[in-house]
């Protein structure tokens, strides 16, 4: 019973408290906010280390016990997933402290922002479902402040729309936990593991039935196809800086949601039904997204739409899943490796998109130009990104890229490899568009402006880790084969949960399933 | 009575589908709190109710107890979507007064600032 693990809610939860009174002294609630995320990075990296050696941890609040209670547990993939929001977060911080302009931060951009890693720190670390949806509401809540923070004519425009897409999913997501509660009578997540693998025959089938639901939810904050279509237009209005934070973490917490609902607990027969559809779902995704982007001309725009090709490779990977058990737990190591890349990488982008914009002065490709005379030094940055992006060697998404096709051989999956191939080229293609417009024209319109050397030092810390988890992958994939033999084989994570019940509890079959 | 409530549930989700495809913002907002209307009735049907259930706390003799989860989840999702539905209105308002116009077709093609 590890109680700190209440740190990654509780800390951004009373900042973003302290930091809505401070409203109005910006210097005091930078320095704020930045101590709180830096300390919560240490505790991050920290709870990660102590995973990997004791094993999961969970903990309930006010002394409920699991099934009763709301349980939090930290796995390894929930703790890298916290790494990974921590350190962007905290990267991103330091970049809007450049670009945020004072009528931002006096609208309480600061709150927001921890708002915002309270929600996605939350969802990672949940062990039920219904938390979850909780979780989600409040990421939603604080991306819908950031999206409008300052309240400009299309920021207001396009965040009704995200609100109203979001709010309607929401809603299925609450009745998906009433279906789930209805046939499974449960919401905590071990527990749905342990009961639904007990299932056979009618009720079986609509239990799938009902998970089926909750995939169109996590689909649709995912933006896999054909629920895509609300990201490109909201993602471009968001505020550089935390564009990084949103397009790095927000889609992937719909990820993390579909590996660890469908990897880890729908386990009835038959439940391969919904990773099968995920698989087509996911060949789709890959493919409209990378021709969305080819025939854009707006540097965000053109790296919102990679965000929807890139969720295909990953939803490719939980799809895998459906394949026997060294299958899966290949295909939920190569995804979980693909995570990690593609946070890294596509906030980097975002950020690099964010300083190239502001040398040549216009964000728009047709009038931008000569970034690499201009600044040499994004330029560099950003061909590293792209290749890593395109699944170049020696780059992290090299490494991505070949353990999750490597996986999709030994299943024999080869219409879907062959598609992510093809993606892989145009994905480059569209790189190459970027960089041929953006930095290797003749300068447009000179107007570099001299002070972006200070944005580039965060945006330089995601390029190297791009480059050392390539160089250096061989831990990486051991900690991305560790957390997917968690997920793959649920007992270790259903022990941590369900054990520690007192013994006068012990009304639960998980005692006789669980014990040896 | 859970026929009656299937039904009701039904018309409450279609009547919200049909007003969030109407090209009018307000109707977005109306469909919007009737969904979370009926998703919240789908719930307390699926904790299911009779009349011989004890409530959990003041039960005094062996009758079977009703689950309080059920209702607690309710009253979790209605202050979300309350929250959610007046951020939406408040948005949806704001909109209505940049563009003059409550019709999201005749809204000005999308440019980026």
């Amino acid at each position: 019973m590890n109680r700190w693990l209440i740190l990654p809610v509780l800390v951004p939860f009373l900042t973003a408290v302290l930091l809505a009174l401070l409203n109005g002294h910006p210097r005091v609630e930078r320095a704020l906010n930045l101590i709180s995320c830096v300390g919560l990075s240490v505790y991050a990296f920290w709870l990660l280390g102590h995973v990997d050696q004791n094993g999961i941890q969970a903990m309930v609040i006010g002394g409920w016990y699991a099934p009763w209670g709301i349980a939090f547990v930290a796995d390894r993939l929930a703790a890298i997933m916290l790494c990974l929001s921590m350190s962007v977060g905290t990267l991103v911080l330091v970049y809007s402290f450049f670009t945020a302009e004072p009528r931002q931060e006096r609208y309480f951009f600061h709150p927001l922002f921890q708002v915002l890693l309270l929600g996605v720190n939350w969802s990672f670390i949940t062990g039920d479902l219904f938390n979850l949806f909780v979780a989600y509401e409040v990421m939603l809540i604080g991306s819908y402040g950031l999206m409008m923070v300052g309240a400009s004519k299309p920021q207001v425009r396009q965040t009704l729309k995200y609100i109203a897409i979001n709010g309607i999913g929401s809603t299925l997501f609450v009745v998906g936990c009433g279906l789930v509660y209805a046939t499974l009578g449960t919401l905590n997540m071990a527990d749905i593991a342990l009961r639904s693998s007990q299932l056979e025959g009618a009720p079986a089938a609509l239990v799938t039935a009902v998970s089926m639901l909750l995939m169109v939810v996590f689909a649709l904050k995912a933006a896999a196809f054909p629920l895509f279509f609300w990201l490109p237009d909201s993602y471009p209005i968001v505020p550089a800086g935390v564009n990084g934070y949103f397009a790095g973490l927000l889609t992937k917490v719909g990820v993390y949601s579909l590996l660890r609902l469908f990897v880890l607990c729908f386990r009835q027969p038959g439940a391969e039904l919904v990773l099968e559809v995920l698989l087509v779902l996911a060949g789709f995704t890959m493919l409209f997204g990378v021709l969305g982007a080819l025939c854009q001309w707006e540097i965000r725009k053109i790296l919102s739409w990679h965000i929807i090709s890139q969720v295909g490779y990953m939803v490719m990977g939980i799809g895998l899943a459906a394949g026997g058990a060294d299958v899966a737990q290949a295909a939920v190591a190569a995804t979980i490796f693909y995570v990690v890349h593609h946070i890294v990488v596509k906030s980097s982008l975002f950020l690099i998109g964010g300083i190239a914009g502001r040398v040549s002065g216009s964000q728009q490709l047709e009038q931008m130009g000569g970034v690499v005379e201009l600044a040499p030094g994004v330029a560099a940055l950003f061909l590293v990104s792209a290749f890593s992006l395109a699944g170049l060697p020696p780059f992290s998404g090299f490494f991505a890229k070949f353990v999750l096709i490597r996986a999709g051989l030994a299943d024999g999956a080869f219409v879907i490899v062959f598609v992510s191939l093809v993606t892989s080229f145009l994905t480059l293609y569209s790189m190459s568009k970027i960089w041929s417009y953006a930095f290797w024209r003749s300068p447009g319109r000179a107007t570099a402006e001299g002070r972006y050397r200070a944005m580039m030092v965060p945006t330089t810390v995601l390029v190297v880790f791009t480059v050392g988890m390539g160089v250096v992958a061989e831990p990486f994939l051991r900690l991305a084969n560790d957390a997917a033999r968690d997920l793959v084989d649920p007992r270790a994570y259903q022990a941590a949960v369900l054990l520690p019940v007192p013994a006068a509890e012990a009304t639960l079959s998980a005692r006789e399933v669980l014990r040896p | 009575m859970e026929f009656v409530m299937a039904v009701v549930i039904g018309v409450k989700f279609a009547a919200g589908t049909y007003m969030i495809l109407r090209p009018s913002l307000i109707r977005v907002v109306m469909g919007f709190a009737l969904y979370s209307n009926a998703a919240n009735l789908l719930l307390i049907t699926c904790g299911g109710y009779s009349f011989d259930w004890e409530s959990p706390f003041i039960a005094s003799n062996d009758r079977p107890l009703m689950d309080p989860l059920p209702p607690d989840i309710i009253l979790t999702a209605i202050v979300i979507s309350f929250a959610v539905g007046a951020l939406l209105l408040t948005v949806a308002y704001r909109v209505y007064l940049d563009h003059d116009t409550d019709d999201p077709e005749k809204l000005p093609p999308d440019s980026l600032a």
